[in-house]
């Protein structure tokens, strides 16, 4: 019996490194090839630096991910205060209508990106001219990327707070603490894993979306990923590995630290 | 120290009435306890005092004033929940200091207070400890000593008792019982556990769909339950039905159903009424042989016999009906199943309930 | 203020900003394109424009519309399909069959990629795919007169990069899923005389159907209308209804159009869910 228990780890181990294997082996030849001298991603390997000088000089490039990255600090910052809001009136409160509510989070995960982007660049289109903003710009992006990431962060802290019981926060008031002390005091501290957790969903789904800022990027004004693309189309330029070899450092980095504070996997 | 009265209060979710024209007084000092089964509405009593729940009709009084429309964080109450509710992220001595620096005491006062409480429910020395690194007793007595530090008006207890093993439950009825006497608090109890109730309480109210059945010290109210719910609710009952045959000398005779006779108190009987009359099994005495049904005594077989350590409940069939007789086991005599026994009783153990 | 009054501000103010947010990026938008689908005129031409049926028309009368949303729609079968193949055995390897630290370890790593850039993922497949990529050269090295390896633009290579980007998404979900069942419940199956298949098929499978659905939809959705990958990837082979409509709005600027393809895009997508939906809530997924 133990012997099975064993096979049965064993295999398990095996799988799931060869599906890690699958997950960055192109990851790694990409981070490789960011260093090979080569353009042409010819070997032999020539370790070489002169992709990363280019992309220090390749303003587009850098512009892009600049862009994207304060997109993605905005939407965490705006999708995790009025998701986390959302979530607290969802868990705290019953009334009618909640049920209604919660559904209508459902379209943004089950319509395609493809259509959400489109509606918006038909719907700014219309609207903002009048407003006196441009129908596409760094703004209207970041309104379809806190519109995506909205969802997430309600559901992710919504799991949290069905874990902490509203007596705790009776107890509070019991003792005389007003409803903000109480959220101040014992809420936020309880549930702030859960908006941690939501915070970094919603800075991957702004980072990561592609589509969205693709109908929205106004010419001139891009976000990484739209960059990317467009450099794709119109040829390889091999600074593309070396920016892309960066993120994918950088993000496993924060990854890695935050997870020291703050477990994930449901170990407890 | 303080005197809570809740007047005509009405309760209504949806078709449901959780609470019917509940009236109540609860003296200054005194350990209450609201009794019933769920859906009995006593959570929502006490809920409704707490100012978790507005109440469709009716006042809440403290002292005199009604604080029907004050927020709960300004009711100055205690309240130990069921699942306790401590906070997880704080110490024991957070926990039981958080009412006091809400208020914005002085750090030295707070710190006398709290090892002060922490003293009466012996748990000195714990202050650095989380919630979950203590035991369930150990964890509700921090709650008690939260909620009683801030030294409140009334203390309200939504059975607290619930979660702990039964030999842990005995020893906190009697830490609670000692240290309410010793703070003497108003004190509010919850619970569905009626043997609970009458260790504790000074007076219990028996609640039921709404409203209350019977108000009283538990002796009383378990000797003279007013109604069958009473009667069964409380501690276990037999109930013998027959009706009133004679009425003379403040007694009335009735004719039992089972057969034989019993006599009780005239108490407003006449001949030809129908008559319930609750029984006690630890009122019955049991004796070998049958000797045929008298006043206050009838013939039957044991069909059942429970150990239970210092005592023995016998199933004893009489007739169609089954009658549960309590006996101490230091009798000489103990019964097996099928056993022919005698009952016997005194007339002044029959009780008459409302049908 | 009666304490349900302020029951009810808190409620609205606590719900109002994400759910404006929602209007004013979803909801409004939809109706806007709705409204622009029916039009025959493009808003970027100024000329006054017609109600028209003609451009949903268009989507059964043009002849390659059919056979493209067909692929478009296999394309999101088959991806989701792979993503379960090979996702949900790593999930319950990882949920069931490592402990402690390790399972934190493997769970973080296989979330990082969701930290890179979708594209960049996407791109790095180039790398391996094509001629002179990483495979080429592998199966070179191995078998020296082996022909080309080139996978790019071809079907199967979009669907690997596809798979490979939203592979992480069955994964968690399915991982979550797992993780949720308490061993106790196998061991009682086991205790009542089950084998492990049995186990499986009856207890741990059917529990963690919501994780599979929920992976599902979250991979179906957005891969049925993708048009950077299979254009990345695929160049001309792998020609979808996300890409057709993506020129309607660039290329061509014919919006009308391109609104009635969207809209017939997120009815195949609706349609497919009712389809689901009666067999999935008999199963009791629905949460």
């Amino acid at each position: 019996m133990r012997t099975r228990t064993n096979i049965a780890t064993g295999l398990a181990q095996v799988y799931l490194a060869l599906v890690l294997l699958f997950l960055y082996v192109p990851i790694f030849t990409m981070a490789a090839m960011a260093f090979n001298s080569s353009p042409l991603y010819e070997l032999p390997f020539q370790f070489d630096l002169v992709w990363f000088k280019e992309l220090a000089g390749n303003d587009r490039l850098i512009r892009a991910g600049t862009n994207s990255v304060i997109l993605a600090v905005a939407n965490t910052v705006i999708a995790t205060a009025l998701g986390t809001a959302a979530a607290l009136a969802f868990s705290r409160y019953s009334f009618r209508g909640r049920r209604v509510m919660q559904l209508l989070l459902l379209p943004p995960i089950t319509i395609p990106w493809l259509v959400i982007g489109t509606a918006m660049l038909v719907f700014f289109y219309w609207t903002f001219p009048s407003l006196g903003l441009s129908p596409r710009g760094l703004h209207s992006i970041l309104l379809g990327h806190v519109a995506l990431s909205l969802p997430y962060v309600i559901i992710v802290v919504g799991a949290r707070l069905t874990d902490f019981p509203k007596s705790v926060e009776e107890a509070a008031a019991t003792l005389g603490a007003t409803p903000w002390q109480t959220f101040w005091r014992v809420s936020a501290p309880i549930i702030a894993p859960g908006v941690v957790a939501a915070a970094l969903f919603a800075f991957a789904t702004s980072f990561d979306q592609f589509v969205i800022s693709y109908f929205l990027a106004p010419p001139g004004v891009t976000t990484l990923p739209v960059e990317i693309y467009t450099s794709i189309r119109k040829g390889f330029t091999p600074e593309i590995n070396a920016i892309s070899t960066i993120i994918i450092a950088v993000s496993m980095s924060i990854m890695l630290i935050t997870a020291r504070f703050y477990k994930f996997g449901g170990e407890r | 120290m303080s005197e809570v009265r809740v007047v005509d209060c009405d309760k209504r979710y949806g078709r449901v009435a959780a609470l019917d024209g509940v009236t109540l007084t609860f003296v200054n000092g005194e350990f209450f306890g609201l009794l019933g089964p769920s859906g009995s509405g006593k959570t929502t009593l006490l809920r409704a005092i707490a100012g978790f729940i507005e109440l469709d009709r009716g006042r809440v009084l403290l002292d005199g004033d009604d604080i029907g429309h004050v927020p709960v964080h300004r009711r100055d109450i205690g309240m130990v929940f069921q699942n306790y509710a401590l906070f997880p992220h704080m110490t024991v001595f957070d926990n039981v200091a958080f009412g006091l620096s809400v208020r914005k005491m002085a750090a030295d006062e707070i710190k006398r207070r709290v090892d002060e409480i922490l003293g009466l429910v012996r748990l000195s020395g714990l202050q650095e400890r989380k919630p979950r690194q203590l035991s369930g007793g150990q964890q509700q007595r921090v709650a008690l000593a939260r909620a009683l530090v801030t030294r409140p008006k009334v203390l309200l207890l939504d059975e607290p008792l619930g979660a702990l093993d039964k030999h842990l439950r005995e020893e906190m009825q009697v830490e609670l019982r000692r240290i309410q006497r010793e703070v003497g608090i108003t004190t509010i109890f919850v619970t569905h556990d009626q043997e609970e109730a009458m260790t504790l309480c000074d007076r219990i109210a028996i609640m039921n769909q709404g409203g209350i059945v019977q108000i009283g010290p538990p002796l009383e109210v378990y000797e003279h339950p007013i109604n069958r719910f009473a009667a069964g609710f409380l501690g276990v009952a037999n109930f013998l039905e027959g009706r009133v045959a004679s009425v003379s000398g403040g007694e009335a005779r009735v004719d039992l159903t089972l057969g034989g006779q019993a006599v009780a108190a005239a108490d407003g009987f006449k001949p030809g009424d129908a008559a319930v009359l609750a029984v006690r099994p630890e009122k019955i005495g049991i004796e070998a042989g049958q000797g045929g049904a008298g006043v206050n005594r009838l013939d039957g077989t044991v069909t059942g016999a429970v150990f239970s350590g210092s005592s023995t409940t016998y199933r004893v069939q009489v007739g169609d009906q089954t009658l549960a007789v309590f006996q101490q086991n230091a009798a000489p005599r103990r019964f097996e199943v099928n056993d022919p026994v005698t009952l016997h009783w005194s007339s002044e153990h029959n009780v008459p309930v409302a049908p | 203020m009666s304490p349900r009054q302020r029951q009810i501000g808190a409620i609205f103010g606590l719900t109002g900003p994400a759910y404006a947010w929602l209007a004013v990026t979803i909801f409004l938008p939809l109706s806007a394109m709705l409204y622009c689908s029916v039009l025959d005129t493009s808003p970027l031409v100024p000329r006054p424009s017609h109600f028209t049926w003609a451009n949903y028309a268009a989507f059964f009368q043009k002849p390659f519309y059919l056979p493209l949303t067909w692929w478009s729609v296999l394309m999101g079968f088959w991806t989701t399909f792979f993503c379960f193949l090979v996702g949900y055995p790593a999930a319950y390897a990882l949920a069931k069959r490592i402990k402690g630290r390790w399972r934190e370890a493997l769970f973080l790593l296989i979330v990082l990629p969701f930290w890179s850039n979708a594209l960049v993922r996407v791109f790095s497949w180039t790398m391996v795919l094509r001629q002179g990529g990483l495979i080429d050269r592998l199966v070179h090295t191995i078998f020296p007169g082996a022909p080309t390896f080139d996978l790019l633009f071809t079907y199967p290579a979009v669907v690997i990069g596809l798979v490979h980007s939203y592979l992480p998404y069955m994964i968690l979900t399915c991982y979550v899923s797992l993780q949720a069942i308490d061993d106790s419940l196998m061991e009682a199956a086991r205790s009542l005389g089950a084998e492990s298949w049995t186990v499986f098929r009856r207890v741990v499978f059917p529990l963690s159907l919501p994780g599979i659905v929920s992976g599902g939809i979250l991979i179906f959705v957005p891969v049925i209308g993708s048009f950077m990958e299979p254009r990345i990837l695929g160049g001309t082979k792998g020609a979808t209804l996300g890409m057709n409509i993506e020129e309607q709005f660039t290329v061509t600027a014919n919006w009308p159009l391109g609104a009635a393809l969207s809209f017939t895009l997120l009815a195949i997508v609706l349609v497919i869910f009712a389809i689901l939906y009666p067999v999935l809530k008999r199963r009791g997924v629905w949460s």
